[in-house]
């Protein structure tokens, strides 16, 4: 098990310092990208003056996770599919524009995907080990691999987490990216995670992810058997509801919630870690199978 | 647990596979060119002379995909030649790149701008997962596939995370490496970061104005021990050491002492269990940008001390390949363990005024070259180390 | 030149994001880097993008800014004896 210790998410839910995110789920609301907090009660006001908002949900979540811990992580891993678009939008923008001998630089060096990661660094002034996964759909899934990695490795805690943002231009082309009716959305969230016990005893169990999936009940089924799991209490899923023979209560779309975006999966996590600490449930199954052909399972339990 | 290189390939400016490689560096023969694309004529650059369509004839790829993608396969492929898949073996493909398909995002978008015909279509080669997927398929693998993407040193970390998945058993082999193609992106960054060099670079000199920037991909195939034992590959080379720390210090500058470069250098000697004294080469990352030639002579100093093992940046031959560099300086690496060469630092004249350090000048061959520590450094203060050794 | 000073002063808060400040908050004598508004090697690229789009004025070695941007009276100075 990898115990959760603290868990921030941004996202277009009220989400922020929520105590219970399952309790208090709506529908998506295409009005608002995300329920912010004020980035200058977290980041300093010069370094904010720079920030996208990917940057400012993923430095702001990053931050709040440190407050659990006394001294700093031990690694710290990052998943994102499409990065920081608004910075890579405003410099082929700036690129294909300009006539000019000199450009901007700032939204160049703040477009690689890794700026979220090195952002958190500097922000929380951390050494460490600090990786950055970008495998689509798999992101949130591959970076929780990594994690767990570190953990076997000996490192003791653990930050990982995704951030994804929504800009308008990814509307235009999503029918051709994404083929689905969800709304487009933004969000981040991050795990404080460790090997040791955490007050409620909730962690994830494991973390598989197919890149050849052909048979969604079977490979759910096998990779339950695998965990010895007999009974999931909820399943989360992305699109269609996952036939629910090993589930007590209806499985839920969490893109309804979450909205689309690659990294939602990430925000799925969260929602399964609060109704197992409000609930009297064990387990909680994460179903992403956004994209044809990969699926990321996550097995969240108490325990 | 041993971690064994069973493969690699590579394709950079210099040339495609081994022998052109070798050919080069021998002869001192840099890849670095004015440009001759249109975006490219401006700069002095490390193009790779085929085209897309001429990549894909050449080197019979089936599948599609951005230019990035297309030079993946041709290393991926060339590491991946002769091994066979099979049920016994789990197999991943863990690539690095920054800037995925980026190459014909930037065309689409420039239609979009200008009203002109615009399919959203080719957006789905943009983002770097894709190429990773694109890779595997054309390897046939489908056990694993990943993607890291930390600038610079983005191939570096595939191959820690490869290793760590083979210790871990998670995996029984993995292709790792990285791959970035030109593109006006990244040509129009580093000329808004104002650290190009108009000329040829200079790696390690006291004038280094800048970098040129460059293209390419390279792959190494890793097995365990009980992968080895089905394959029946002859290993060339071990994967000994690996670290990734944080230089916390700029987004894009690095420390002054390096102190990022420094705790990354001094891991992978630890997860490799070695001194500073066994290391008997060092591929620099040296840009030739002010910035990262001295803090990374800074760190090197204060690691090795008196005792500095011959040294140098093979950027002058590729350009700085950004996300691929890791990629192809491991496959120098290897091809600097089993022929013993030290490899030329090119256009060098005087040593920095603040270390005084004089990088390996000349091709040398026939030297006993056990251990080779491989810097990669990236934006956002991504630092990474690799250590390649000899099989014996 | 006072003129030209409140213009720089508006452009520099533009130009760099920082939203939170007000023209008079830069004193025209104050350092712009380090200690003073705290900006960094890439404010200074900011800097010489800012030249050249609202002067016209080239700077081709980024070296060469580190007197120039000293404050916004050596800017200004700059200013008027270049354009």
């Amino acid at each position: 098990m990898y115990y959760i210790h603290t868990i921030s998410s941004i996202t277009n839910q009220d989400s922020f310092r929520n105590e219970d995110v399952y309790a208090s789920l709506r529908e998506f609301d295409k009005e608002i990208d995300v329920v912010a907090p004020d980035y200058k009660e977290f980041i300093p006001r010069n370094s904010l003056r720079r920030l996208s908002p990917i940057l400012r949900m993923g430095l702001t979540c990053a931050m709040e996770c440190k407050n659990f811990l006394d001294k700093n992580f031990d690694a710290i891993v990052v998943g994102t599919a499409l990065g920081c678009l608004k910075d890579t939008e405003k410099f082929l923008n700036t690129f294909i524009t300009s006539t000019s001998d000199f450009l901007s630089p700032t939204a160049f060096i703040q477009s690689t995907h890794n700026t979220i990661g090195g952002q958190i660094s500097l922000g929380l002034n951390n050494h460490a080990y600090n990786m950055t996964h970008t495998q689509n759909s798999l992101s949130f899934e591959v970076s929780m691999i990594d994690a767990f990695l570190c953990i076997k490795d000996g490192k003791k805690n653990v930050l990982v987490g995704a951030a994804e943002e929504k800009i308008d231009f990814l509307e235009k082309v999503q029918p051709s990216l994404i083929p689905n009716g969800y709304p487009l959305a933004s969000g981040a969230s991050f795990f404080a995670i460790s090997g040791e016990k955490s007050k409620n005893k909730i962690g994830i169990q494991a973390v598989a992810t197919n890149f050849n999936s052909i048979n969604l009940e079977n490979e759910i089924a096998q990779f339950l058997a695998k965990e010895n799991c007999e009974m999931v209490d909820l399943i989360l899923t992305s699109g269609d509801v996952v036939k629910n023979t090993t589930s007590k209560i209806e499985s839920i779309n969490y893109l309804k919630i979450t909205g689309l975006h690659y990294s939602s999966s990430a925000f799925a996590t969260h929602i399964a870690h609060d109704f197992l600490k409000n609930n009297d449930a064990e387990t909680a199954l994460i179903v992403n199978n956004l994209c044809k052909g990969k699926l990321g399972l996550i097995l969240v339990k108490k325990g | 647990m041993k971690i064994y290189v069973t493969g690699y390939g590579l394709i950079s400016a210099i040339g495609v596979g081994e022998e052109e490689t070798l050919d080069a560096l021998r002869n001192e023969r840099t890849g670095i060119n004015t440009g001759e694309k249109e975006e490219t004529k401006a700069y002095k650059v490390g193009e790779i002379a085929l085209s897309n369509d001429e990549l894909k004839e050449r080197f019979k790829l089936s599948t599609e995909g951005s230019r990035t993608a297309l030079l993946g396969m041709v290393a991926a492929k060339q590491a991946f030649e002769g091994h066979l898949l099979s049920d016994e073996i789990k197999t991943g493909l863990i690539s690095g790149t920054s800037v995925g398909g980026m190459d014909i995002s930037e065309q689409e978008y420039r239609n979009y701008l200008n009203g002109e015909k615009h399919n959203p279509e080719n957006y789905k080669h943009h983002s770097s997962g894709v190429s990773s997927e694109q890779i595997a398929e054309e390897l046939g693998i489908t056990d694993f596939i990943n993607t890291i993407s930390t600038a610079c040193s983005s191939a570096a970390n595939a191959l820690m995370m490869g290793a760590r998945m083979i210790r871990s058993g998670m995996l029984d082999r993995v292709v790792v490496g990285g791959t970035d193609s030109l593109t006006l992106f990244t040509i129009s960054g580093f000329k808004s970061l104002m650290i190009f060099d108009a000329d040829w670079c200079k790696p390690f000199d006291n004038s280094r104005k800048g970098l040129n920037l460059g293209e390419g991909a390279g792959f190494l195939v890793l097995e365990s021990e009980k992968s080895l034992s089905i394959s029946n590959k002859r290993p060339v080379a071990l994967l000994s050491g690996w670290s990734n720390a944080s230089d916390a210090f700029h987004q894009t500058a690095s420390s002054p002492d390096g102190q990022g470069a420094q705790l990354s250098m001094v891991e992978a000697l630890n997860v490799a269990g070695l001194k500073p004294s066994d290391i008997d080469y060092i591929n620099a990352h040296g840009t030739a940008t002010p910035n990262n030639d001295l803090s990374e002579s800074q760190a090197i100093k204060s690691i090795f001390k008196e005792a500095i093992p011959p040294f140098s940046s093979t950027k002058a031959f590729t350009g700085h390949t950004l996300a691929a560099s890791g990629g192809i300086e491991a496959v120098f690496a290897i091809l600097a363990i089993n022929k013993g060469l030290l490899l030329p630092n090119l256009n060098f004249s005087n040593v920095i005024e603040e270390t005084q350090l004089t990088p390996q000048l000349s091709f040398e061959e026939g030297k006993t070259v056990k251990h080779v520590l491989s810097n990669s450094f990236g934006f956002g203060g991504n630092n990474s180390t690799v250590i390649l050794s000899r099989v014996d | 030149m006072s003129d030209l000073k409140q213009t720089l002063k508006e452009q520099i808060i533009e130009q760099l994001n920082l939203e939170d400040l007000t023209p008079a908050d830069i004193k025209d004598d104050a350092p712009l880097f380090g200690e003073g508004l705290g900006l960094d090697s890439i404010d200074a690229l900011e800097f010489i993008v800012l030249l050249e789009q609202n002067y016209g004025i080239k700077i081709a070695d980024p070296s060469e800014g580190k007197d120039i941007f000293q404050s916004v009276n050596s800017l200004a100075a700059y200013i008027e004896k270049n354009k």
